[in-house]
């Protein structure tokens, strides 16, 4: 037993030089149940005040926020892993990178807030309820997939959560349209319409803020601006880079998207604007991916890859989180190391099942077609074939 | 308490690098080169190996922090298949010296049984193959067989079951040539040597050729292929679009030889001009053996036997019996022969050796009236003589006017053996032999 922690201690001051004696010297008994952090400062638009650069945390939601955050980048990692030998086709977009910005604004939205976004939607269907499990068995097209195996990668739902679509920027009219229909029925909800920086330039992005602003929708606007649009560089791509502006008559907020208490404060005051009835708000939260844009990109063809591992060293998001808990005596290192440990054998696990899991019989190819029909005849995929839909 | 790591006693639990699919159509690379050396420190987003791909070099990147432990497959390694293991990391702070390496090397593809049991996440990717599917192969059985509509289109509209043909296609599906299988059995008789005349079938398969009791009101009327005419098709189409033809023509005086066989007639003895033509063309072979040749794959053979196939015509269709040795032969024995063969080769009796074989053709249209005509070559002959009938020519001369009698003569020939120039001289001496028939004889 001693000499277990004796190399437990050994590897930890391996891993954390500086952080040593502080790991020697601690107990339990220091742990805090809350704390305090300053982030950095909000760049606002047409907004007098701004998010509060003061956060609050406590313990549990600390340690919500990393695991959910480590089990995001274990799935992605794990997701690349099985494109990689052929297990998932087709189309494969990963959220490593990313994670502060959906586990941020999901701890300040409610499950009966909706959700829509683009094609990198393996992270926001987690945060939004779906197990790994499911999403994994959702990319390698099996039956527990949370489509049934029916829509892979970018045709993830879940509720309140619309996906998971594959046209650039298509998804914001239809965010708006969402809150048009919580403002209709009444409802105290927002939805929050994402989109990444590429789409920012779109056109009926514009004729939405429009309609949004005009009718007051409740819908907050999120621009996942990653610095990248495929393999363009925002500088490279808009005349604009400041994307929280680019709403115009609509409000707009900036916070650093690599630290999920910052995405968290300002996705809080958004949603009580939007929920006060004040009409819509643009976030834009600057964050970064690691991976290429898809898997058939390497992602270092169009930026250096030093430019990477700084992102990873000095900003990503667990590694800032962690070490905000640590110093701030909220979480200790084990703890945290165990919830790595954790994630990991849950997400090798959701693996396995992924790989072995039945996949739909040919059958199902002819049902979900049509809510609360009933069955009729469908034509398969030559004049010759017919099926039954359900 | 905290991880299972540290109470292993075995070796460390590695974290095992496979041979990343870079492309989606990527089956094997090469390592080209290891970035990282056995106990170097790695972290996330490291450049790992540089792999070349089908189509084009890529780095491998790693995807955790821990420390390079073991690899398995060198740099400079060609055709290393995706998934294989090809090297092994630890955690941080690990030691990477006293990593576990499991037995399992080479493509774990090709052991593909158990995918679920292995208690670390293996690489048994194409297990899941076994697992597959419904929805991956849609192809034929259980009485269902997909068809292809222009497939459905052919057994339908020959009466044909689908379930009887033996498929050809990928995943076993019916191709408009697997039909072809079940339709080809009985007609080509046992004659896959080289044969040189179009063989008849043995035993006389009475098709009746009688058009079939077709609508009273059709506007045509469908004659079924004897499996002789079907032979004879195979062969023709593919001499003429396999062997490069070439055609010269000549023209012969027939007047000597039409004297001649008068006089032969006087005293009793029955030949025709045919006969003499085929004398002729024996000794023209004997003097130009180089017509008298075979192309073969790797050479051009020489035959030293001049056997001449003689063209006759019989209500099945064309065969070509043989008349062996013709140069030693006399004019009358060349008579005898043909006749018998003919008359024999009319009803159907002839033996094969009697009309398989033979190195040079002669088909003779001239009693139906035809001036000139080109023939096509029984392969693997070289050679066919198309003869046509005699016209009388009138020419001026000095004092009024002479007539002769001119036939002309076509040698179809293989260009590759029998090039025009050849063709030429053999012409120029089967006419000399027709023209002069005494000399031939004696010399």
């Amino acid at each position: 037993m001693l000499s277990c922690a004796a190399r437990l201690v050994r590897a930890q001051i391996q891993s954390k030089p500086t952080a040593c004696w502080v790991v020697a010297a601690r107990g339990y008994a220091d742990i805090v149940d809350e704390a305090t952090f300053t982030t950095n400062e909000y760049a606002l638009h047409k907004l007098d005040e701004g998010p509060s650069q003061t956060v609050t945390v406590t313990r549990d939601d600390a340690l919500k926020y990393y695991r959910q955050m480590q089990t995001i980048r274990r799935m992605e990692t794990a997701a690349g892993n099985l494109y990689k030998s052929k297990v998932i086709r087709g189309f494969c977009h990963l959220y490593s990178g990313q994670e502060a910005c959906a586990v941020g604004m999901e701890a300040a939205l409610t499950p009966d807030d909706h959700v829509i976004t683009a094609y990198r939607a393996h992270g926001w269907t987690y945060t939004r309820g779906v197990p790994p499990v499911n999403i994994l068995a959702e990319l390698t097209g099996r039956k527990t997939g949370c489509a049934k195996g029916k829509g892979g990668s970018m045709h993830m739902y879940g509720k309140n959560f619309y996906g998971g679509n594959g046209i650039v920027g298509a998804q914001v009219p239809l965010g708006a349209g969402i809150a048009l229909a919580l403002k209709y029925t009444g409802s105290n909800n927002v939805c929050v319409a994402l989109y990444g920086d590429g789409a920012a330039n779109q056109g009926q992005v514009f004729e939405t803020y429009n309609m949004a602003k005009l009718w007051d929708l409740p819908v907050i606007f999120v621009c996942e601006n990653n610095g990248y649009g495929m393999g363009t560089a925002v500088e490279r791509a808009s005349a604009s880079t400041d994307y929280y502006t680019r709403g115009d008559y609509v409000p707009g907020i900036r916070a650093d998207g690599m630290d999920v208490l910052a995405v968290r404060e300002a996705t809080r005051f958004a949603a009580e604007w939007c929920r006060s009835g004040k009409g819509p708000m643009l976030l834009e939260v600057a964050t970064y991916r690691y991976h290429g844009h898809s898997m058939s990109d390497p992602g270092t063809t169009y930026r250096p890859r030093e430019e990477i591992q700084e992102m990873r060293k000095t900003r990503d998001p667990i590694t800032g989180l962690r070490e905000k808990l640590i110093s701030a005596n909220i979480a200790t290192a084990e703890e945290m190391k165990q919830i790595d440990l954790d994630v990991r054998a849950e997400i090798d696990k959701a693996v396995e099942q992924a790989k072995t899991d039945p996949e739909l019989p040919v059958e199902e190819m002819y049902t979900d077609i049509f809510v609360d029909e009933p069955p009729f005849k469908v034509r398969g995929t030559n004049p010759f074939m017919y099926g039954m839909s359900k | 308490m905290a991880s299972s790591v540290l109470w292993r006693t075995l070796g460390v639990a590695p974290i095992k690098l496979h041979m990343p699919a870079l492309s989606p159509t990527m089956e094997e690379g090469t390592i080209i080169s290891w970035l990282k050396k056995e106990g170097d420190p790695i972290a996330a987003g490291d450049p790992l190996c540089e792999i070349e791909t089908d189509k084009a070099t890529l780095t491998m990147d790693a995807d955790d922090d821990g420390v390079m432990a073991k690899i398995l497959v060198p740099g400079n390694t060609k055709n290393v298949r995706i998934n294989e293991l090809i090297a092994l990391m630890v955690a941080e702070g690990e030691d990477h010296t006293q990593v576990d390496i499991p037995t399992e090397t080479g493509t774990p593809s090709a052991a593909v049984d158990t995918p679920a049991d292995a208690p670390v996440p293996t690489a048994t990717e194409n297990s899941s193959s076994s697992e597959l599917s419904s929805m991956r192969h849609v192809a034929g059985g259980k009485g269902h067989v997909d068809l292809s509509p222009a497939v459905r289109y052919l057994v339908d509209s020959n009466g044909l079951d689908a379930a009887t043909i033996v498929p050809t296609g990928p995943h076993g599906r019916l191709l408009k040539g697997s039909r072809r299988q079940e339709a080809v059995a009985p007609t080509t008789p046992s004659a896959p040597t080289p044969v040189a005349a179009p063989p008849p079938p043995p035993p006389p398969v009475t098709h009746p050729a009688v058009p079939p009791a077709a609508a009273e009101e059709d506007e045509f009327v469908d004659i079924p292929h004897t499996s002789m005419r079907r032979v004879i098709a195979k062969r023709l189409t593919q001499s003429k679009t396999t062997v490069p033809h070439a055609y010269s023509s000549i023209d012969c005086e027939m007047d000597s030889v039409l004297r001649l066989r008068k006089q032969l007639q006087g005293s009793g003895v029955k030949v025709s001009v045919n006969d003499f033509i085929i004398k002729a063309v024996g000794q023209a072979l004997k003097t130009v053996p180089e017509v008298n040749a075979q192309w073969m794959g790797e050479a051009v053979q020489l035959l030293s036997n001049v056997d001449i196939s003689v063209a006759v015509a019989t209500d099945k269709g064309l065969i070509t019996p043989i008349v062996t040795d013709v140069p030693s032969r006399g004019l009358q024995n060349i008579s005898e022969t043909v006749k018998e063969l003919a008359g024999r080769a009319r009803i159907g009796k002839l033996l094969p050796q009697e009309y398989q074989g033979g190195t040079f053709s002669v088909s003779n249209l001239g009693m139906f009236g035809i001036s000139q005509f080109s023939a096509i070559i029984n392969p693997p002959q070289s050679c066919i003589m198309a003869i046509g009938g005699s016209r009388v020519l009138v020419e001026p001369t000095e004092d009024g006017h002479t007539t002769k009698t001119v036939m002309t003569v076509t040698l179809c020939s293989d260009s590759r053996v029998v090039d025009d120039a050849l063709a030429s001289t053999f012409l120029e001496n089967f006419k000399e032999n027709l023209e002069n028939p005494f000399k031939a004889a004696l010399l």
